[in-house]
């Protein structure tokens, strides 16, 4: 006989995926984050119009994939902890800061953790593009570009080609942020998505791409297919 | 004087009808009775120099410590009972680790100094961790972030006040008047080594040596000086 605990969670199923695809690409004095706006689950789309990207400090933006209620959670727990930062600081949060955060927010959820794959876009203290990379638990890493959810897998070998830049390894060092211009990247970034929304039944709608620079953030949008 | 004062001054949370807080006063009288302590700003760094008093011959003054780091760009002099501030020295420690932790860089001198005088104001609150009493310590915080230098002043009533040159303790009157003359925006750090040296040698009743002060640096990390570099100081002087 099963014991009792067993039995009483057997449908226990705290979690969904709502699908969607983000994306973040670093540049010298650029950053890009973008994410398409639709929200499924199952063969059901729930909304064409779930905007995946927010500003989370001045020089921060953050995109979540995965489940939207727990990313939404989680954004307005980390957008709460931004605040008392600027109270207890007399500053707005940097973007490499508010990234250790996220990452201990994660963490701090280890064993029933906040279902969502977040990515991080932001510039440095020296103005320079910053994009950070996570996964569900908080473990993170600062690149150049990356891609999360439910189009990923399409799309990340596409960045990976187009924007691969020489290894940290190398001597002397070479810039890390991609080469190309704010233009190209956001053409690039278009183009990712009409692709990934071609195949992956959880992409589409509509893309929106935040551009944060030396002058501000801005937002520009394209359709994709709505199928 | 004692007698208006003895229905209130007992009472860490009560006002005196004249709206006063003994206790809190009291404390602060605790630290007139402390060696001195002199901090100095300069657009290079800020320079802690203190006293130590070996009430014995037999004592070993190399355990008088009254200069402490806090975090690699924090230090602090302090003055009034030293065992308080180690508790507030600790305090600020694991709040500067913590917010290392929490956000991957070294935390605000401003902040560290708020939550600093958080904890010199805990005997008001209630809980587990509350104190029974005020701290009879007063500190000169030094650090450097990326506004640039800080020197503040925290007393037990857990008032932070940022200075460009400060003394607190016993020989504080004399110092403080002496840094008023002295003091200018332009000075060099070795400028203000010596000031705060030759300040302190002034309101001391030992001959100054290395053994009887002690001196430390935030320019723009947190050093200690050696016997050898403070006997260089008083060469200058």
């Amino acid at each position: 006989m099963a014991p009792e605990g067993a039995r009483q969670h057997a449908n226990w199923s705290p979690y969904d995926n709502n699908g969607g695809t983000v994306l973040a690409v670093a540049g010298e004095n650029y950053v890009i984050c973008a994410s398409d706006t639709r929200m499924s689950t199952g063969y059901s789309i729930l909304t064409r119009n779930y905007e995946k990207v927010d500003q989370m400090s001045p020089k921060t933006l953050m995109a979540s994939a995965g489940f939207m209620a727990d990313a939404q959670t989680l954004k307005k727990t980390l957008k709460a902890r931004c605040k008392q930062y600027e109270f207890q600081n007399k500053k707005p949060i940097g973007c490499v800061s508010f990234a250790q955060m996220l990452s201990n927010t994660l963490y701090y959820r280890r064993f029933f953790p906040y279902y969502a794959f977040n990515i991080v876009a932001g510039l440095d203290a020296e103005g320079k593009g910053a994009v950070f990379t996570y996964d569900a638990v908080g473990s993170y890493e600062r690149t150049n570009y990356s891609c999360q959810g439910s189009g990923q897998a399409l799309i990340m070998p596409v960045l990976d080609n187009q924007l691969k830049t020489v290894s940290p390894l190398v001597l002397p060092a070479v810039s890390s942020a991609t080469p190309l211009s704010e233009a190209a990247a956001i053409e690039l970034i278009k183009d990712c998505f009409a692709t990934a929304a071609e195949r992956d039944i959880y992409t589409g709608d509509r893309v929106e791409l935040w551009i944060m620079n030396a002058d501000g953030v801005r937002k520009e949008e394209m359709p994709l297919r709505l199928d | 004087m004692f007698q208006t004062r003895s229905e209130y001054d007992r009472g860490v949370n009560t006002f005196s009808p004249e709206g006063r807080l003994f206790q809190v006063e009291y404390a602060i009288e605790a630290i007139k009775l402390g060696s001195t302590a002199i901090a100095i700003k300069t657009r290079e760094g800020v320079v802690l120099a203190v006293e130590k008093r070996a009430t014995s011959p037999l004592m070993d003054a190399s355990s008088l410590e009254k200069i402490a780091e806090i975090d690699a760009h924090v230090g602090c002099a302090v003055s009034g009972l030293t065992a308080d501030a180690w508790t507030m020295v600790e305090h600020g420690r694991a709040e500067c680790q913590n917010h290392y932790f929490t956000y991957n860089e070294p935390m605000p001198v401003l902040s560290c100094t708020t939550s600093l005088c958080e904890l010199a104001m805990s005997f008001a609150g209630e809980g587990e961790k509350r104190m029974s009493r005020p701290f009879g310590v007063a500190l000169l915080v030094a650090g450097k972030d990326e506004d640039g230098y800080h020197l503040v002043h925290t007393d037990p009533s857990g008032t932070a006040v940022q200075y460009k040159a400060k003394a607190i303790g016993s020989g504080s009157e004399g110092a403080q008047t002496a840094l008023q003359e002295e003091y200018r925006d332009d000075l060099t750090l070795k400028e203000a080594e010596t000031l705060a040296l030759k300040t302190l040698k002034a309101v001391m009743e030992e001959k100054v040596n290395t053994t009887n002060v002690d001196m430390a640096r935030v320019a723009p990390a947190y050093v200690k000086y050696s016997d050898a570099a403070i006997q260089e100081i008083i060469d200058r002087l």
